[in-house]
This record gives C-alpha cells, structure tokens and sequence, in this order.
C-alpha cells in the first residue's frame, strides 16, 4: 500500500474527528469516518491491482509467449471444459444403463428363485413318497413352466450382462480425455510460474492457500494432501466411538 | 418403513435404493437436496433419513440441523453417506445428530451393519 494515499492532511482530520466521537459516545458517527477509511483503503486496492494486471500484461507481451497463451485461453481450456463435461455425461450415461439393466434383472432372479424354492419342496415330497398321481402331473407341469421360464430369463439376464460389460467402454475415452485434461493444466501451470517469476512477485504463502480453500473437500483422492481426514470406514467408526457413538 | 433418500447425483439414490430393497426396505422416496427434502419429511411421516452431505441447494449437514430444530422431526433416525471424509465434519455431523455416518464408497455389507446398530441404538 502506498503512504503518501493514507498519509495526508484530510486522514489526519478524519482520524481526530473518530477520536472525537468516539469520545463522546457518538457510534453512528465513528462508524461513518471508519466506512470513509476503509474505502480510501479498498479503493487504492483496486488501483493497485490494476496497475499489477498492466505490468503483467506487458511482461507477457515482453517475454513473447502471449500466442502460446492466448491460445490456450481462447482454446485450449474451453475445450478441456467441454471435454471434462464429455467425461461427466459418458459416465452418468455408463452407470445409468448398468443400474438399468441390474434393476431390470433383480426381479427376474428373484421370480426364478421363488419358483425354484417351490419345486423344491414338492420334489422333497416326492422324493419321500408322500405325493399321489396328481401331485406329481401337477409337478411335472410346474417343471416344465419353469424350465422354460428360466431359459427366457437366463437368456434376457444375459443380454442385460452384455449390457453392463458394453457400459464400461466409457473407460478408454474418458482415460484419454483425461489424460490430455492433465497435459494442459501441467503446461498452463508452467506458465504460470513463469509469469510470477516475470513479475516479481513472491510466492503464495501456504497458509494463504489454505483461507481459500473450499470448506468442503469432496472425495479423498490418493496422494493430494487435504489435512485430517480418515482414510476409510473402519476410521469413521473409531473416531464416532471415541465420540461416544 | 418409509424411507427418504437424498443425494444430488440420480445414480448414487438409485444404487442406495436398490441396496435398501435389497435388504428388505421397498418404500422408498428420494429428493436431490435439502431444499427438496425438508418439505417432503415435513408432511411424508418418513421413518429413516439418508443424505449425502455435499449438495447444491441445502447441504446434507444443514437439513440434518433442520430436522433436529423441528420438533415433529427431531427424533427421525438421520443416516449419513458421503464423500466427506474430513475428521472435523464427522465431529460436526456427530454433534449435529447424525445418527449413522457411511463414507463413499461404501459396500452393502457396511449400509446393513449401520443401519443395524443404529436401530438397535434407537431401541435400546
């Protein structure tokens, strides 16, 4: 920040006229000359990033990697945007048809082995002898229903299986999209660093990083460190436990 | 029992759905965020709540310290499932209320043992 834009007669005027008020318990007032402050403050703010923003710009411009850059922004990351999006809808589309075709082969599953719970415990009974003639034409027709039963389900489960292998082709696609998502960001992070250098300025602080980040972190990804976190259910539970859970 | 599910992303209710029928549990409802399900407990008489935690419109930890404010709701079973894994927010869920806290991804194995001791929790 610069001095001379707080340093000046009108500030000294204004900082005495706080004590005043303050003095003489007048709140409303103290908080005006407070708000006055704080906007000298934000507004030189502004005027300083704008500077920064001319300065950089100009030493892109100097450093000659502008087309490469501009490229990339006109370009590249709209396309990355688009093809991240890709990823997201052929992943969706790939669990919706296998949740569809598992949802659609539950019942018949559940239908074959109701039935087949029941034959059993006719063909127990006759096994043990304890079925007449018309027991056993009344098996030997259920039988029958239900081998042909399961040949349609063994064979409409089957397609649903080939439905569920069929759904997992998203992988390669969006392996590869993912993989030149990862090639940009490394080459625009590249340039970044490059730019700070050119700048001059210094580092972000870690504890800078850390304000902004997004309070939540989402799914724990292997080898990204964001800070305590329990690394599976049975640490969920323990921690609960300890809780009193 | 009726049961509410809530979870922004249509394939993760659908899979949490099949695996409660599955255990036994068909009367099901599901709503894709907070904003959604607050209405539908207030008037459904639902007997079990399952949210996720991160979800636009009102988040999961949000509705949980909604239900636990209304006194028709407060004592609904509120079960947990999400991605979060941070030791803080399970502390802030525990204090909250929750009931049941599963991380993602999760098996069905883990859904039925929760949801288990959670009701032999609440009958104890």
């Amino acid at each position: 920040m610069n001095n001379d834009v707080l340093m000046n007669e009108d500030n000294l005027a204004r900082t005495r006229d706080l004590q005043a008020c303050i003095e003489a318990g007048d709140e409303k007032g103290a908080k005006e000359i407070i708000d006055d402050l704080t906007d000298i403050r934000e507004n030189t703010l502004y005027q300083e990033v704008g500077k920064l923003t001319r300065e950089l710009h100009d030493a892109i411009s100097a450093f000659g990697m502008d087309d490469r850059i501009s490229d990339m922004t006109e370009h590249d990351i709209p396309d990355a945007r688009q093809r991240l999006n890709f990823v997201i809808t052929k992943t969706a589309d790939a669990a919706d048809r296998t949740l569809t075709a598992v949802e659609e082969s539950i019942p018949i599953c559940e239908n074959m082995e109701t039935q087949a719970a029941e034959i059993l415990e006719s063909w127990r009974q006759f096994t043990k002898r304890e079925m007449d003639a018309e027991g056993f034409r009344k098996l030997s027709k259920e039988i029958d229903g239900f081998l042909l039963t399961q040949s349609d389900g063994f064979s409409t489960i089957k397609g649903h299986l080939n439905d569920v292998l069929m759904a997992q082709d998203f992988q390669d696609l969006t392996g590869q999209i993912i993989k030149r998502v990862i090639n940009l960001v490394a080459e625009v992070e590249g340039n970044l660093v490059n730019l700070i250098k050119i700048a001059g300025l210094p580092e972000h602080a870690e504890n800078e990083r850390e304000k902004t980040r997004e309070k939540l972190e989402g799914p724990v990804v292997p080898g990204v460190d964001s800070g305590e976190t329990v690394s599976g259910q049975d640490e969920v539970d323990d921690l609960l436990s300890s809780l009193g859970f | 029992m009726k049961i509410l599910i809530v979870d922004d992303f249509s394939t993760m209710r659908r899979i949490i759905k099949n695996l409660l029928r599955d255990l036994g549990f068909t009367n099901t409802e599901e709503a894709d965020d907070g904003t959604t399900a607050l209405p539908m407990l207030q008037s459904g008489k639902f007997e079990l709540l399952v949210t996720d935690w991160n979800m636009p419109g009102m988040q999961g930890i949000d509705l949980l310290k909604h239900v636990r404010a209304d006194e028709n709701l407060s004592s609904l079973p509120v079960l947990m499932v999400t991605a979060e894994q941070k030791k803080e927010q399970i502390v802030e869920a525990a204090q909250a209320g929750v009931n049941g806290y599963i991380v993602k991804p999760f098996t069905a194995q883990t859904l039925k043992e929760k949801l288990e001791k959670m009701f032999e929790r609440l009958e104890a």
